[in-house]
């Protein structure tokens, strides 16, 4: 245990020390928020007034998106539909960070001899990343919260907003980055050029999940059925088209994407299910949040047990 | 607890390759051993299998009398193959994430060992401005701060000046006399001799020979003796040397030769009765360099 909080505190020490950290900070802190202020008093301006706002939506539109709540709901939501997503970018460059450079600078052995116990060395690093993740995320919905200060003293908006359920969609998908955090960890540890590793994280999944979407449209999964034949029992076609219920992207982006999921139900839908194609996959549709749990601490287990495995068996050239 | 560094049929294999070939040696507490061997002789695979960096394919090796990898590696300090540390930190910085991987150090320990290796005024830049004997020195001071029981070094002096080598071999005197237990290796002989009292010398991967410093010299003036001649007529010293099935090697009008210890006796008085006229005949000393390529040599061949 003190092995794990010493690798602790010196891998905070480094991070601290590192440029990156701060950039991203800024981008996430700083240029989000004040961008989405920025788009909200253009549609204040722009939209306000007119024929538009017959109907007094754009105070509505407005307050969604530049209110303290609004704009600190769009820091949780908005990294989660970039590609690559925010969030595993900062995954990736803090694997780069904290794992990556161990091997670009040759300095495991130097790590593992100032610390030999390696099960505590790789869970300081992850636990470090999840730290930074959290700092990260906490300091988008402050600052979020601040811009959005800001923002009512020339826009018609209000604190109004569910914030304890904010808070808990925050602190979900802090939680289901872990796996994202593993993922990253392992692909950037497999790899021995950092570069690959990183682009790894980015577009592995999406890959694979594209290619399935690809078979699926195009080929289909029919020609199970004369296995089923044989495997009544397994139901293969059915195993198969369910396979997006439990794709990495979909399921970990599930908090932050669940109030455009919400707002998308209860506008187009009239509350029903959104279908589950492309866009609704995007949306997260037919993914409850306890679904998600389970496939990401799912996928957390499996990246963990590679991970820590392959370190544990890893010869130090 | 007997030894403080032991390996006990130590392999390590890549395939079909044994980098390191049933390696056993034991090291008491307190004394200083050199590594020898050339580039690829398995020299770095087995400080790493002491430092607990790689898993041996058999055989084990112990620190402080624990089997590593384990607790008792956070006592030794190492410095192996080219210096590493994490370019955008300042020298200072890397050494305070070493201590604090290590679960820190006492007050004032990173400016002393800082100062140990004169590099008190250099470490506030990053280390990617430092220089290789910098670098060397930084590691150096790494690898002491938290007062290791014992070091493992390897090629220390490596890409250094005469300056810095002299001042590495200065440093590892002084800790030395602290009592701290050393295994360095190199391929630079001179630095070991002038530091060492027991050397182990390995080559492709299997310990060639272990033992005091002295023993090497003597076993290696055992395998020949290398004398250097002069002559009235240096060509007829030089053929009949050859036709003594020598090598003699002709440098001015001086010829040296190596002779097997058996018939080192015996040469100044056959070349006499040859009919060559010799005006000068001394054997040369070895140095440890000489020493190691002979019973290296002299392993390698058939028998």
């Amino acid at each position: 245990m003190r092995g794990f909080a010493h690798v602790v505190r010196a891998e905070v020490f480094k991070v601290l020390r590192k440029r990156r950290t701060y950039v991203l900070a800024g981008l996430w802190w700083g240029l989000l928020p004040a961008l989405v202020l920025f788009v909200g008093r253009l549609v204040h301006v722009n939209f306000g007034g007119t024929f538009v706002d017959e109907s007094g939506g754009i105070a509505l539109v407005v307050q969604e998106i530049a209110s303290p709540y609004g704009i600190a709901r769009i820091a949780l939501i908005g990294p989660a539909y970039v590609s690559p997503t925010f969030y595993m970018i900062v995954a990736a460059l803090l694997a780069a960070l904290l794992i990556g450079e161990e091997r670009g600078h040759a300095m495991w052995k130097t790590v593992l001899v100032a610390q030999p116990q390696r099960f505590p060395v790789m869970a300081g690093k992850v636990s470090v990343a999840m730290l930074a993740l959290g700092v990260l995320m906490l300091g988008a919905a402050t600052s979020g919260a601040l811009f959005g200060a800001l923002g009512t003293t020339f826009l018609p908006t209000t604190w109004a907003g569910d914030w304890t359920g904010l808070a808990w969609l925050y602190a979900l998908q802090w939680a289901f980055c872990l796996a994202a955090v593993l993922f990253a960890f392992l692909m950037v540890f497999l790899f021995k050029n950092i570069a690959l590793g990183v682009v790894t994280v980015f577009f592995l999944q999406g890959l694979l999940e594209g290619l399935y979407t690809l078979y699926r449209a195009t080929v289909g999964f029919e020609p199970v059925n004369r296995l089923n034949v044989l495997f009544q029992a397994l139901r293969l076609q059915q195993r198969l088209e369910a396979i997006p219920q439990y794709f990495f992207t979909s399921n970990l982006y599930a908090p932050a994407r669940s109030p455009v999921a919400d707002l998308v139900r209860a506008v187009n839908t009239g509350g029903g299910e959104i279908p589950q194609d492309a866009l609704g996959q995007l949306l997260g549709a037919g993914i409850t949040l306890p679904h998600a749990a389970a496939v990401m601490a799912g996928y957390a287990v499996v990246f963990g047990i590679l991970l820590f495995w392959r370190f544990a068996r890893h010869d130090v050239e | 607890m007997d030894h403080a560094i032991a390996a006990t049929s130590l392999t390590k294999r890549y395939g079909r390759v044994a980098a390191v070939d049933d390696v056993s040696f034991e090291i008491a507490p307190g004394e200083i051993v050199g590594f020898l061997g050339p580039n690829g002789a398995g020299k770095t695979t087995t400080l790493r299998m002491l430092a607990g960096l790689i898993r041996p394919s058999r055989g084990e090796g112990h620190v402080l009398g624990q089997r590593v990898p384990g607790n008792s590696l956070r006592d030794v300090g190492t410095m192996i193959e080219e210096p590493s540390f994490y370019p955008y930190l300042s020298g200072r910085d890397n050494l305070r994430h070493a201590a604090l991987l290590h679960g820190g150090v006492e007050p004032g320990r990173i400016d002393a060992m800082l100062a140990f290796v004169k590099m008190e005024a250099a470490a506030g830049k990053r280390v990617r401005a430092y220089s290789q004997g910098m670098r060397q020195r930084l590691a150096l001071a790494r690898a002491l701060l938290w007062r290791p029981r014992v070091l493992l070094l390897d090629e220390p002096a490596n890409g250094l000046d005469p300056v810095g080598i002299a001042e590495i071999r200065e440093n590892l005197r002084a800790v030395a006399r602290e009592g701290v237990t050393v295994l360095v290796s190199s391929h630079i002989l001179a630095e070991i001799e002038k530091l060492v009292d027991r050397i182990l010398a390995i080559e492709k991967g299997r310990l060639v020979f272990d033992g005091p410093l002295e023993r090497l010299l003597a076993r290696a003036e055992a395998l020949a003796y290398r004398y250097v001649l002069r002559a009235t007529d240096v060509e007829a010293l030089e053929r009949v040397l050859r036709e003594a099935g020598l090598a003699p090697e002709r440098a001015g009008d001086l010829v040296a030769v190596e002779v097997d210890a058996e018939r080192a006796d015996a040469l100044v008085s056959d070349l006499v009765q040859a009919g060559v006229r010799i005006t000068e005949a001394r054997r040369e000393s070895d140095d440890l360099e000489d020493a190691y390529l002979r019973l290296v040599q002299a392993d390698a061949r058939p028998a």
